[in-house]
């Protein structure tokens, strides 16, 4: 009898634990992968930066620019032309905004390039910018997966200023 | 083993759970704030590079230059615009000094030579504005402890991480882009420093002519250089040829995806501008190609456009894309400069000038474009074609260019790269 009893002890006491346990281990697991997919969307979005900040004739005033595209989709995809398998799920080159600024060395002042030929409208006679900025204005979504719980979505924002050093 | 008190089972899970707790925060510290740290450290590294990059850019040989850069370092850090680099999830700003985490971006630091600038200290060989050709960029900045906090140890809930970054000015380039298509002929081909031109001493770039007498140089310079306009008309651009030539003038060769179209290559053969062919010198007069080109040059010193300019097509619109630089002192000595390089001109050096046939790129070299003596900017209506420049060598990096063609160009401009 006092045999059993101390087994139905541990089974029980196991029971109670082993839940918590695994919810707190997945839960470490899940923060662990949270940190990691917001360092990998900002990886790619200084690749993108960077690919993009040293190409030559970048129209950023063009929303369908080719260098623009090609650059978003190396980033995400290790080809300029986005063929393959998307590195990160879910995140597409329409989620990433890319923006331009410059820096007036008149008044000393750094604000956004604007889409005309005294701005960075390379279209209209206007020249680069200095800083490519590239963000994800709505966040990438991604939700903890833990036992037991129920989460919303987490958004990820990460963004990052690189200098443009293109012509 | 043998008998024992069932209630002891529970006491022992217990003061298992009692142990277990410090060594299970310790290991969500392992696992969650290290993997934070690793991430934090991650964006702090970028954040150095965009900053030692844009500081690099600034390092054009003149005294205010290590300035300029300083103050390009900082612009990637403004938050004026709510971009600035930021770390921890992207809720930190780095620099911000308020606040329970605090990071500190100290002055980069400038170097001559790239050993010192990637040695383990920022101390040794600095260097001033009219030598640096490395910045190195450190960040340190406080990054949140959370499990590791529960811990003796690490009670100040926070810890600091430090990144670093050195850019500065590459090798120089065998392709250039985005610079001007004036074609001088070497002085000396086989002084592969200067081409036997003097640093710092004036030139006037005067057009090539035909016949005699040869026009003069202008006051206060050496001497004449003469000079051709390369041939890189865009075909698919949306400028008509007196447009594409003002912007030329005005910028360098606009940006354009067609690398051929955007540069110049060491080693390859180039021809005449087709409009631009010289004329007779008693003539008094050049092909109005060039007074479209000069004209571009007279923008980048006065905000006046000459009236000899309204050869280009919508010169009134057009000329408003180009600010005037921040300094248009007429100066012997570069290492004063303190403007923005937009008078920097670089040009290609060609073994000789041929109007009629091929002339092959023997490297690039910097001028300083100046007003012509007495006046805010060069005259773009000179009967010659002549203007002002100061031979600075090659200190000012490139927006663009390559190390292809195998020019193995012992001296030239460079452009802006990342070495750490």
């Amino acid at each position: 009898m006092r045999r059993r009893s101390r087994n139905g002890n541990t089974v029980i006491e196991a029971a109670l634990f082993i839940p918590i346990l695994v919810t707190l281990l997945v839960s470490i697991e899940q923060l662990g992968k949270l940190t990691y997919t917001y360092y990998s969307i900002k990886k790619a979005l200084y690749t993108a930066g960077r690919y993009i900040g040293t190409q030559q004739g970048v129209n950023f005033c063009d929303a369908g620019d080719a260098t623009v595209v090609a650059g978003l989709n190396f980033a995400l995809t290790g080809t300029t032309d986005g063929s393959a398998n998307p590195l990160i799920t879910g995140l597409t080159p329409d989620m990433l905004l890319v923006s331009i600024e410059r820096y007036n060395a008149t008044d000393q002042s750094l604000g956004a390039c604007d889409c005309s030929n005294t701005g960075c409208d390379t279209s209209t006679g206007g020249s680069a910018p200095d800083f490519v900025v590239v963000s994800i204005p709505d966040g990438y979504a991604m939700r903890p997966i833990i036992p037991f719980l129920t989460l919303d979505p987490i958004l990820l924002k990460p963004q990052v200023k690189v200098p443009f050093t293109g012509t | 083993m043998g008998i024992k008190n069932p209630n002891k089972r529970g006491a022992v899970a217990m003061q298992l759970l009692v142990i277990l707790v410090p060594v299970l925060f310790g290991f969500m510290g392992f696992a969650l704030d290290l993997g934070r740290l690793y991430l934090i450290r991650g964006e702090l590294n970028q954040a150095a590079n965009a900053m030692a990059l844009s500081a690099a850019r600034q390092l054009i040989g003149t005294s205010a230059s290590t300035d300029f850069a300083t103050n390009a370092a900082r612009l990637t850090i403004n938050n004026a615009n709510q971009n600035a680099n930021k770390y921890n999830f992207g809720s930190l700003i780095v620099g911000d000094t308020t606040g329970f985490y605090a990071s500190s971006v100290p002055d980069p630091s400038y170097f001559a030579v790239a050993a010192d600038a990637m040695g383990s200290e920022s101390s040794g060989g600095a260097a001033d504005g009219t030598t640096a050709q490395y910045v190195q960029a450190n960040i340190t900045a406080d990054a949140p402890l959370t499990f590791f906090a529960l811990l003796k140890g690490a009670a100040s809930r926070k810890t600091t991480v430090a990144a670093r970054a050195v850019a500065g000015i590459s090798a120089p380039l065998c392709t250039a882009c985005g610079i001007e298509n004036f074609a001088i002929a070497a002085i000396d081909a086989t002084d592969l420093i200067n081409f036997g031109l003097t640093p710092t001493t004036r030139y006037t770039f005067g057009y090539v002519c035909t016949g005699n007498p040869q026009p003069t140089p202008l006051t206060n310079t050496a001497q004449r250089l003469p000079y051709l306009l390369l041939d890189r008309y865009d075909t698919g651009s949306t400028f008509d040829e007196s447009q594409q030539l003002f912007r030329i003038g005005g910028g360098g060769l606009p940006g354009n995806t067609v690398s051929t179209q955007a540069c110049f290559r060491a080693n390859n053969t180039e021809v005449v501008w087709v409009t631009a062919a010289p004329q007779a010198c008693n003539s008094l007069s050049v092909a109005q190609s060039v007074r479209n080109m000069l004209c571009g040059v007279s923008s980048r010193l006065t905000t006046d456009t000459p009236g000899t300019c309204t050869g280009v097509t919508d010169i009134a619109n057009l000329s408003t894309s180009y600010t005037v630089d921040t300094d248009t002192t007429d100066i012997d000595d570069y290492s004063t400069y303190a403007g923005t390089t937009r008078r920097v001109i670089t040009v290609p050096i060609v073994d000789a000038l041929s109007a009629t046939g091929a002339m092959t790129v023997l490297g690039f070299r910097q001028f300083l474009a100046e007003a012509t003596t007495g006046n805010t900017s060069n005259d773009p209506g000179d009967a010659n074609g002549r203007f002002q420049a100061l031979y600075i060598g090659s200190p000012v990096p490139l927006k663009q260019g390559r190390f292809d063609g195998g020019c193995q160009a012992q001296s030239g401009p460079g452009k802006v790269v990342l070495f750490q």
